[in-house]
C-alpha cells in the first residue's frame, strides 16, 4: 500500500498520523533496541451489529462502535501491554509508557534478532459493500424467513431462536521495524437454534449456523439460510426419539466438517508455540515423532479465501500461511507468533492473534483441519459392528499439559452391524491427544470445513476460527453417556 | 476515583437521558462503567507480563413505543453521544415492536443504596513492585512445595477499581464504585513414566486485607498438581460421586442458570413450570444474597435498577422462584425479582468432608470437569472428568480421561450428604456434595 494512502486511512479512521505512531513507538523502545526490544501499536476501529430473533419476533437489536489501540513492548520472553479506548496521541503515549514499564523489570537479555513480517498481505476477503450498511429491514426479513422455514419443517418445532452478527473492522499495525500494515476484516455469522416438543412434553434442541468473511449476501446466495433452518429443525426433531448414549470405550465415527473440533482440541492447542517454548504441552518433546496414525495429516491454513478463521495478515502483521502440523502421523510443526518463534529459533507462521486491541496477542489457530483420505463414508460406517456415529458437536476443551481433551457430541446415531440405527442423546467424548490419534483407523475422502461459526477461547480471549475433517473412524474412544 | 468520578459519570448519564427524550425516545436507560486495572504475571521467578488498562464503556437503550435498540460505545464526547442517541433511536424505529419490551415500573426500582463495603482504598495504593512481589511469592511457594514440581505456568496478581452508573427516563439514577484484587499460581508436576499434570489455585477479594496469603495459594496449586500424578482410567461403572466445593459450585451455577425466566417462557428449561414442586432433596437450600458486605457478588442494584435482595431460591426441596427481569416478568405475568444472581450459594450442611469421603466404599471424588456437556433443556449432564478414586472410605489414587454423566434433576434429588465446608471464595459457592449414584465412563 502506498504511504499516502496509509496516511489518509490513519487520519480518517483513527485521527492519528504515521509520524505520531512512530514517536509513540520510539519513545517506548528506542533505548532498548540494542537488546532486541520490539514494539507494536495495534489500532482497531469499526462496528459490530447483532440481531436476535426469538418466539416469532425480533427480540434485540444492538450495535457496538469500537475504536481503540493497544501498545505492546516485547523484550526477550517478556511482554508489557496497555491500551486505550480513547484514541489520541496523548493517550497512546500514556499507554506506551505503561507497556514500556516491562523494560524496567528486564536485565541482561541477550541481544536478539527481530525479524519483521515478510511478504505482502493476502487479499482473501475483498468485499464491495460492508455488511453493516445492509438495511435493517433486509436483515429482519432474513430472520423471519429462517423462523418460518424451520417451523414449516415439522409442527413439533415450538420455538426458533436466530442470532445474526455482522462486523466490519479496520486494523492498522505499526511496528518498531518501520512497518505499517492495514487490513479490513468483515465477518458475518448466523446461528439457528430450534426447540422441538412432542405430545408427551419431551423437549430437545437442535442447532446450525454458518458464515465467514463475506458480504451479507453470503446468506441469501444458494439459499444458505434455508439449509441452516432445516438442519437445526431436523436435529431437534431427530433428538426427540434419542435414547441415552452408551457409556464406555467404543468405536466412534465422526462425520465431516464441524467434528474437526476434535483436531482443534486433541492436537491443535498442544501445538501452539507458547506452550511448547515453555515445555508445558503434552507435545513438547515430540517433534519429528509419530504422534498419530500414518493416516493422519493435520494442517493449519490461514489463507483460505473468505473463511472465518482466515486473515490477510496476523495480528502482528505477518502474512498468514499454510502450516503442516502433522504429516502422515509425524509431528512436523508448531504454530508460532514472532516472540515464541524468535525464542525457539524458527520463523513466525503467521499465527499471532488477539481478540481485540484490549488484549496482548499470542499464538492461535486459524483454520485447522485434517486432510482427506481414500475411503467413502459408506465404507467406513459399514466397517463398524457396534459404535456411534456423531455429526454435530457443541464444542470442546483440552488440558494442554496432560493432553486430555473433551468434546461434546450434540446429536449422534448408534451403529449396529454396519448400519445407522437409533439416534442417541448428546454425550461428552474424552481422550488423550498424543494417544487418541494413533487409533484413527479409517479416513474418508469427504474432507469438509465447518460452516463458519467457531470461536476459540484461550487465556480469556475469543477469536474466530475454522475447523474441518473428513469422515474418520477412531477405535476406542470413551463415550460419556448414561446407558449400557 | 469514587465520589468525584461517579459524579462526572452521573452527569454524563443524565445528559444522555435528556438527549434521548429531546430526540424522540419514549423511554431509555443508560449504563456507564469505567475501570482501571493492572495485572502482572511472573514465570520462573522473572516478570513475564505487565498489563495496564483503562476501560470505559457506555450502553444506551432507546425505546420508541414498543420498539427498542441498544448501542455500546467508548466515545464519551458529548457531540458523539448526541449522534449515537440519534442513530439508536433511528435503529429502534427501523426495528420491530415487541409488546413486552419496556422498563421496570417506578415502584420496582431500588430506593436506597446500602453501603456494601465494595471499595477498598488500600488496593489503589499498592505500587507495581509490591504486586509483582505477591505474584513472585505465590509462584515461589508452589515451586518450592515438592521436588516433583518441574515447570511453571507462573504466578499472577491483578487488581481493578471501577465505577458503575445507571440512569433511566423513569427517574432512576444510581452509582457505586468497587475494587477487587486476585492472586493465583499455575504449576506443573511431573514424574518419570507418567504424564505432566498442572495444578492451579487462586483467590479474589474486594479488599487487599481479605486476600489469602500468596504462600497458601502456591502450596495449594502444587498440591493440586501433585495429587494427579500417575492418574489412570477406571472401568465404566455406576458409583457415588463426591463433588468438591469447586465442582459443586459449578454444578450449582448450571442448575440455577436453568432458573432464568427467559428459559422459562421459552420452555427451554427443565425447571420451567416447576415452582413449588419438589426438585431436590429437602436438606438442600439455595440462597442468592446480594447484600453481603464486601462480598464479590454484592451490588446495590442490578442492571435494570432493581434492588438487590436476599432470595431463597430453593428450600424444603422445592423450587421457590425463577430469576425474573422486567421483560420476563411482563411476559410471564410475574413480579420481577432481578434476572441475575449476586452471591449464590448452597447453605452449609452438617457433614465434614472427611465424613463424606469415609461414607463411600467405591466412588469418585470429583476435582475437575471439562467441556460444555450440560443441556439446560433436558437437564442432561455429561462432562469430562478427573479426580481421586475413593476406596473403602479413603482417597486412593488419581483418575482421569473419564466422564461423569447423569440428569441434573435426578442428581439434585439424589444428594445424600451436604458438607459443612462452605467458604465464600467466589460469586458462586458450595460446600462438598455427595451424589448417590452417577454413571462414570472409562475403559
Amino acid at each position: 500500500m502506498k504511504l499516502s494512502s496509509i496516511e489518509t486511512q490513519l487520519s480518517n479512521l483513527f485521527g492519528v498520523t504515521a509520524s505520531q505512531l512512530d514517536r509513540v513507538i520510539s519513545g517506548a523502545v528506542k533505548d532498548r533496541l540494542n537488546v532486541g526490544a520490539f514494539c507494536d501499536v495495534y489500532l482497531q476501529g469499526g462496528t459490530e451489529q447483532n440481531l436476535t430473533w426469538d418466539q416469532g419476533l425480533l427480540k434485540r437489536t444492538s450495535c457496538s462502535v469500537v475504536k481503540g489501540a493497544g501498545v505492546r513492548v516485547v523484550i526477550g520472553d517478556k511482554t508489557g501491554y496497555s491500551y486505550t479506548d480513547h484514541l489520541n496521541f496523548t493517550n497512546l503515549r500514556k499507554a506506551a509508557k505503561v507497556a514500556r514499564a516491562i523494560a524496567d523489570h528486564t536485565s541482561d537479555v541477550p541481544a536478539q534478532e527481530i525479524v519483521g513480517a515478510s511478504g505482502a498481505p493476502h487479499n482473501l476477503y475483498p468485499i464491495n459493500a460492508t455488511p453493516i450498511d445492509v438495511e435493517l429491514s433486509d436483515k429482519i426479513a432474513l430472520l423471519r424467513a429462517i423462523d418460518a422455514a424451520a417451523r414449516a419443517y415439522d409442527p413439533r418445532i415450538k420455538n426458533v431462536t436466530v442470532s445474526l452478527g455482522v462486523e466490519d473492522y479496520n486494523i492498522v499495525i505499526a511496528t518498531s521495524l518501520d512497518q505499517v500494515i492495514l487490513d479490513n476484516r468483515p465477518l458475518v455469522r448466523i446461528s439457528v437454534s430450534c426447540l422441538a416438543e412432542d405430545d408427551k412434553g419431551r423437549k430437545e434442541q437442535g442447532s446450525s449456523g454458518g458464515g465467514g468473511r463475506y458480504e451479507f449476501g453470503f446468506f441469501t446466495d444458494l439459499d444458505r439460510w434455508r439449509k441452516h433452518a432445516l438442519d437445526a429443525a431436523k436435529e431437534a426433531v431427530d433428538m426427540l426419539a434419542a435414547v441415552p448414549a452408551p457409556a464406555g470405550e467404543m468405536t466412534v465415527i465422526l462425520g465431516p466438517g464441524w467434528p474437526g473440533v476434535l483436531i482443534h482440541e486433541a492436537v491443535g492447542h498442544g501445538l501452539e508455540g507458547d506452550f511448547n517454548r515453555k515445555g508445558t504441552s503434552a507435545f513438547s518433546k515430540l517433534m519429528g515423532q509419530q504422534v498419530a496414525s500414518p493416516l493422519v495429516t493435520v494442517v493449519d491454513e490461514g489463507i483460505l479465501p473468505g473463511r472465518r478463521g482466515s486473515l490477510n495478515v496476523d495480528d502482528e502483521g505477518t502474512p498468514t500461511q499454510s502450516t503442516v502440523l502433522i504429516e502422515n502421523g509425524i509431528l512436523k510443526g508448531y504454530m508460532q507468533d514472532r516472540m515464541n518463534a524468535g525464542l525457539m529459533g524458527v520463523a513466525s507462521t503467521g499465527n499471532c492473534r488477539r481478540e481485540s486491541y484490549k488484549h496482548a496477542p499470542m499464538p492461535r489457530m486459524t483454520n485447522t483441519y485434517m486432510a482427506g483420505g481414500q475411503q467413502t463414508q459408506e465404507e467406513i460406517i459399514r466397517s463398524v459392528k457396534r459404535g456411534i456415529f456423531a455429526t454435530t458437536f457443541g464444542g470442546g476443551q483440552v488440558d494442554i499439559t496432560n493432553g486430555n481433551f473433551t468434546f461434546s457430541a450434540l446429536g449422534a446415531f448408534l451403529i449396529e452391524d454396519g448400519k445407522l440405527t437409533t439416534p442417541v442423546k448428546g454425550a461428552t467424548l474424552i481422550g488423550n491427544g498424543p494417544k487418541a490419534l494413533h487409533k484413527v483407523s479409517m479416513v474418508g475422502n469427504d474432507m469438509a470445513l465447518d460452516e463458519g461459526i467457531g470461536t476459540c477461547g484461550k487465556g480469556g480471549q475469543g477469536v474466530p476460527v475454522g475447523v474441518g475433517m473428513p469422515t474418520v473412524r477412531i477405535d476406542e474412544v470413551t463415550v460419556g453417556g448414561t446407558g449400557r | 476515583m469514587s465520589t468525584m468520578n461517579t459524579q462526572k459519570l452521573e452527569s454524563l448519564a443524565s445528559f444522555v437521558v435528556s438527549e434521548a427524550k429531546r430526540l424522540g425516545a419514549t423511554d431509555c436507560d443508560v449504563a456507564i462503567s469505567e475501570s482501571e486495572s493492572v495485572s502482572c504475571g511472573v514465570r520462573l521467578a522473572e516478570v513475564e507480563e505487565l498489563t495496564g488498562a483503562q476501560d470505559r464503556s457506555l450502553r444506551f437503550r432507546a425505546l420508541v413505543g414498543k420498539n427498542a435498540a441498544v448501542t455500546s460505545t467508548t466515545d464519551f464526547r458529548r457531540g458523539s453521544l448526541t449522534k449515537m442517541v440519534r442513530a439508536t433511536i433511528a435503529m429502534a424505529k427501523a426495528s420491530e415492536p415487541d409488546e413486552f419490551v419496556g422498563m421496570p415500573e417506578a415502584h420496582q426500582f431500588a430506593k436506597t443504596f446500602p453501603a456494601l463495603n465494595l471499595y477498598d482504598e488500600a488496593i489503589t495504593k499498592v505500587d507495581v513492585n509490591t504486586k509483582i512481589g505477591l505474584a513472585m511469592k505465590a509462584e515461589a511457594a508452589a515451586r518450592g512445595a515438592d521436588p516433583r514440581i518441574t515447570n511453571s505456568e507462573g504466578g499472577s496478581f491483578s487488581d481493578s477499581r471501577g465505577s458503575v452508573v445507571l440512569a433511566n427516563s423513569r427517574g432512576f439514577i444510581g452509582s457505586y464504585s468497587a475494587t477487587s484484587c486476585s492472586i493465583g499460581a499455575g504449576i506443573v508436576a511431573s514424574e518419570d513414566g507418567s504424564a505432566m499434570q498442572t495444578g492451579s489455585w487462586s483467590n479474589s477479594s474486594r479488599t487487599l486485607a481479605g486476600l489469602e496469603s500468596p504462600e497458601s495459594i502456591g502450596v495449594e496449586a502444587a498440591r493440586r498438581a501433585i495429587r494427579h500424578l500417575g492418574a489412570r482410567k477406571v472401568k465404566s461403572q455406576e458409583v457415588p460421586v463426591v463433588f468438591d466445593p469447586l465442582m459443586a459450585a459449578r454444578l450449582l451455577g448450571q442448575f440455577v442458570g436453568a432458573m432464568d425466566a427467559s428459559h422459562v417462557y421459552r420452555g427451554s428449561s427443565f425447571l420451567a413450570g416447576k415452582v413449588g414442586e419438589v426438585v431436590a432433596v429437602p436438606e438442600l437450600v439455595i440462597i442468592d444474597d446480594g447484600m453481603i458486605p464486601g462480598a464479590l457478588g454484592s451490588h446495590p442494584f442490578d442492571g435494570e435498577g432493581l434492588p438487590t435482595t436476599r432470595r431463597v431460591l430453593l428450600k424444603d426441596g422445592k423450587l421457590q422462584c425463577y430469576l425474573i427481569d422486567s421483560y420476563s416478568g411482563r411476559k410471564l405475568g410475574m413480579e420481577p425479582n432481578s434476572g441475575s444472581t449476586s452471591n449464590l450459594f448452597i447453605e452449609a450442611g452438617k457433614h465434614t468432608q472427611e465424613e463424606i469421603i469415609a461414607s463411600v466404599k467405591d466412588g469418585l471424588y470429583l476435582t475437575s470437569v471439562s467441556g460444555p456437556g450440560f443441556n439446560a433443556v433436558s437437564g442432561d449432564y455429561s462432562m469430562g472428568a478427573s479426580g481421586i478414586w475413593i476406596e473403602n472410605g479413603q482417597l486412593a489414587y488419581p483418575v482421569d480421561e473419564i466422564t461423569v454423566a447423569g440428569n441434573v434433576m435426578e442428581m439434585f434429588q439424589n444428594i445424600e450428604m451436604i458438607g459443612s465446608d462452605l467458604v465464600f471464595r467466589s460469586r458462586t459457592c458450595s460446600p462438598t456434595l455427595k451424589i448417590g449414584k452417577m454413571m462414570v465412563a472409562g475403559s
